[in-house]
């Protein structure tokens, strides 16, 4: 496939531009609407590459919107429309020459619910390259091995590779999620609250696996714990009404928040 | 139990507890009453069925055709054919343009002008009797072919069951977790991969079984075939030519005033009703495993 | 201290409960200075026995102030200005109580002093117990107030008030080598002018701990120009 962003710097994730790195993502003068109504307002947000960016707020504050803009997966919904631009490497994702199926395919997605399909552990960890019409049986098989090795799963499922996904405990499945997000080996990893119905041994579990797999992939979290905020992420950004109200390391917003709104919203004082 | 019962649970039995718990056993009661009375019609029927027919079951009434009116003996092979034929070229038809229609109106566009008048145009053809749709298909095919024809019975029947196939394929689509969509399309799927490989497998089985309640309900239709391919006593030999089945055949014998062939109409019945249930559970059967 | 309204009850009334110990030990640590310095110069051994009997209570509180610090840590998880005010009440807490101590040995100081006949240079040690006890109240008062400017007044007191007590000691010293039976309580006043301006460190600790908590700047161990540029 010779798609536009075949052409991009993303198949060399490595790159020593320091630049570029720290401004891997650009979201500048974002707005985003629902039909008539506007969701999000004026985001202006640089995300650095190879980092935990997480995302808090209220209920509908608009990061989960954000999020899943960065992939363009709210344009799956009916009357949407947005103004201003999100780029990654310096590309418009926007822009009328990028295909949204080739982005997606850089850009891994997990979500609050897990969501495997109902196939097997196998089939569920090869979709991605499946559907990119990859068939070589040996490379499906390594991809399998290192996707599950690397979200941790390998040792309790490899003897049942064949079996339904649907039978994992639900920690097992969101990992299994994760292992098919980074199958294709994307550069960003978007996660939409991926611990949001696990008890906390599991919780621990994909916590310490975003931190692991921050060396390889960027990935931005969204969360409704500031705990999990606060233990997993470099930089945190809160979102109230639509806008973006701090962005800042996260060190710096768990003891000093600048904005009385960040502070009054993780000391639990909102109301 | 020599234990004192706790004041706690004591403490209910009260007037107005037991009015709660009174109401609540009459209701029960009245449920399952009404239950009951439900499969009374089924049964009664089912039992009508094999007193009257049950007695001329046999192998023969499978591979004979029927005998002339007044004389005995001979079977109602070519009809039970007929019917699945007819049956399978209504199938034929409607069954690819239904279940395509529903994945149009179910996935691609489901706001569009287009599939909300698809949808309406479906449910309006529910409610239309199905004689009409036989003499849509008379108009359509007999008098242009100038024959009555199997065809043309067929292409009644898929008029018949396209509306109840759309319908159901796409609840079954609406019935797939949005969840599925949503990880396909993150994984940078296309439409067509997401529908093909991870929505419609799940939505299979409930196609299935709405496909096969519409195969059901067209069987045992008499009022569009007898309009379009009439009956026939010989065997089928081409689609082209009017071909027997079983209800037309049941429609026929129970006004003969020969008790021999009123007998048979029965068994053809029986039949009849063996074979939808036959399709319905072969339907449950198949298209319930799920990996 | 100031005005809190978390949407979690408890989790205001346990941050409240230590704000109130924390005015409770830093009132005692007040009074068991007064009473020392009392005691010292009516004279009046009574005085110096309640400090020391009392300094038992500001341990207490101390104990008190780090469980309820650790519950909320542990029960509310505290964040931002939460987390600044439990960690700092924590860290002024054992400051004060250090200033317990030291109202301690100047009671004991005083004590020794009263075995002796009255001598006129106890007079000598008013303007270190002016600048320290002006010290220890304002930073009491920083705390209580969240004032950040009376804070770092306090930390500059700091200076001035060394530069008083190693004056105090040469003068006393040159004294020494006049009368040499005075020794005993020249050197008495020596130490308790030196508990004095340790009172004034941990004051000036104390004021740090409220810039803190108040702005989530660390000043210490910064010259005073560069903390003007901090904060």
């Amino acid at each position: 496939m010779t798609s536009p962003l075949a052409s991009l710097p993303f198949s060399e994730p490595f790159a020593d531009d320091v630049v570029c790195d720290q401004r891997f993502i650009e979201v500048s003068n974002f707005n985003f609407f629902y039909g008539k109504k506007q969701v999000l307002f004026d985001i202006n947000l640089t995300i650095p590459a190879r980092q935990v960016t997480a995302f808090i707020g209220p209920s509908g504050c608009g990061k989960s919107t954000l999020l899943r803009n960065l992939n363009r997966m709210n344009e799956l919904l009916p009357g949407v429309s947005h103004s201003g631009t999100i780029a990654i490497h310096g590309i418009s994702i926007f822009d009328p020459s990028i295909e949204v199926i080739a982005l997606r395919r850089r850009i891994g997605m997990v979500f609050q619910k897990s969501n495997p399909f109902p196939k097997s552990i196998f089939e569920n960890v090869v979709f991605p390259l499946r559907i990119m019409g990859k068939q070589s049986r040996s490379f499906l098989e390594e991809t399998v091995e290192r996707s599950l090795r690397a979200v941790a799963l390998w040792d309790e499922v490899k003897d049942r590779l064949k079996e339904s996904a649907l039978g994992l405990s639900g920690g097992q499945m969101q990992r299994l999620c994760i292992a098919r997000a980074i199958a294709n080996q994307p550069e960003v990893l978007l996660m939409d609250e991926p611990c949001s119905a696990l008890d906390p041994i599991a919780t621990a579990k994909i916590e310490e696996l975003i931190v692991e797999l921050k060396k390889e992939f960027t990935i931005i979290i969204v969360t409704h714990s500031m705990q999990q905020a606060s233990r997993i992420s470099d930089l945190t950004a809160f979102f109230y009404l639509g806008k973006l109200i701090e962005f800042d390391q996260t060190q710096r917003i768990f003891t000093a928040p600048i904005q009385k709104k960040t502070e009054d919203y993780i000391t639990g004082r909102f109301g | 139990m020599s234990h004192p019962i706790p004041h706690f649970f004591q403490h209910n039995h009260n007037k107005t507890a037991f009015g709660r718990l009174l109401r609540n056993h009459l209701l029960t009661v009245l449920c399952v009453f009404l239950s009951c009375i439900t499969i009374v019609p089924l049964f009664s029927l089912l039992y009508l069925l094999f007193k009257k027919g049950g007695s001329f079951l046999s192998l023969s009434i499978f591979t004979e055709l029927p005998a002339s009116p007044g004389l005995e003996g001979g079977g109602f092979g070519n009809a039970i054919l007929g019917t699945l034929m007819m049956v399978g070229i209504a199938t034929f038809f409607s069954g690819p343009i239904g279940i395509l229609g529903a994945i149009f109106i179910a996935e691609y566009a489901p706001l569009s002008r287009l599939a909300r008048t698809v949808r309406f145009v479906a449910k309006l053809l529910t409610g239309i009797p199905s004689i009409i749709c036989g003499a849509f298909a008379f108009a359509m095919i007999v008098l242009t072919t100038g024959h009555f024809s199997a065809l043309a019975g067929g292409v009644a029947l898929a008029v018949l069951m396209l509306p109840t196939i759309l319908i159901t394929s796409e609840l079954a689509l609406l019935g797939v977790s949005s969840s599925y969509r949503d990880a396909s399309y993150g994984l940078g799927a296309t439409p067509f991969q997401t529908i093909w490989c991870i929505v419609l497998p799940e939505a299979l089985p409930a196609m299935m079984r709405g496909m096969m309640l519409a195969v059901a309900r067209a069987a045992g239709e008499t009022a569009p075939i007898l309009f379009t391919a009439l009956f026939s006593q010989g065997w089928p030999r081409s689609i082209l030519e009017p071909m027997a089945s079983l209800s037309v055949l049941i429609y026929n014998f129970s006004a003969l005033p020969y008790p021999y062939q009123v007998q048979m109409a029965w068994t053809a019945s029986l039949v009849l009703v063996g074979m939808v249930t036959g399709i319905n559970l072969i339907a449950q059967w198949a298209f319930c495993k799920k990996i | 201290m100031h005005s809190r309204s978390h949407i979690l009850t408890p989790f205001t009334e346990k941050l409240d409960e230590l704000d109130q110990s924390l005015l409770k030990i830093g009132e005692l640590a007040r009074r068991n200075l007064k009473n020392a310095i009392t005691g010292l110069f009516e004279r009046d051994d009574d005085y110096c026995n309640n400090a020391i009997a009392d300094d038992e209570e500001i341990d207490l509180l101390e104990m008190q102030i780090d469980r309820e610090g650790l519950y909320i840590m542990s029960r509310f998880h505290p964040v931002a200005s939460d987390l600044r005010s439990v960690i700092a009440a924590m860290k002024i807490g054992a400051n004060i109580e250090r200033v317990g101590d030291q109202t301690v040995n100047i009671a004991r100081r005083a004590r020794k002093i009263n075995e002796h006949p009255a001598v006129e240079e106890l007079h000598e040690l008013d303007q270190v117990i002016e600048l320290s006890s002006k010290m220890l109240e304002e930073a009491l008062r920083a705390c209580v107030e969240g004032n950040e400017s009376l804070a770092l007044e306090v930390k500059n007191m700091d200076k001035e008030l060394d530069q008083l007590n190693k004056e105090l000691n040469e003068r006393l010293i040159l004294r020494m080598q006049d009368d040499s039976s005075k020794i005993p309580i020249y050197l008495n006043l020596i130490f308790i002018s030196r508990c004095l301006e340790r009172i004034g460190d941990h004051a000036a600790n104390v004021a740090e701990d409220v810039v803190f908590e108040v702005s989530a700047e660390d000043i210490r161990h910064l010259s005073s120009s560069q903390i003007s540029k901090e904060v």
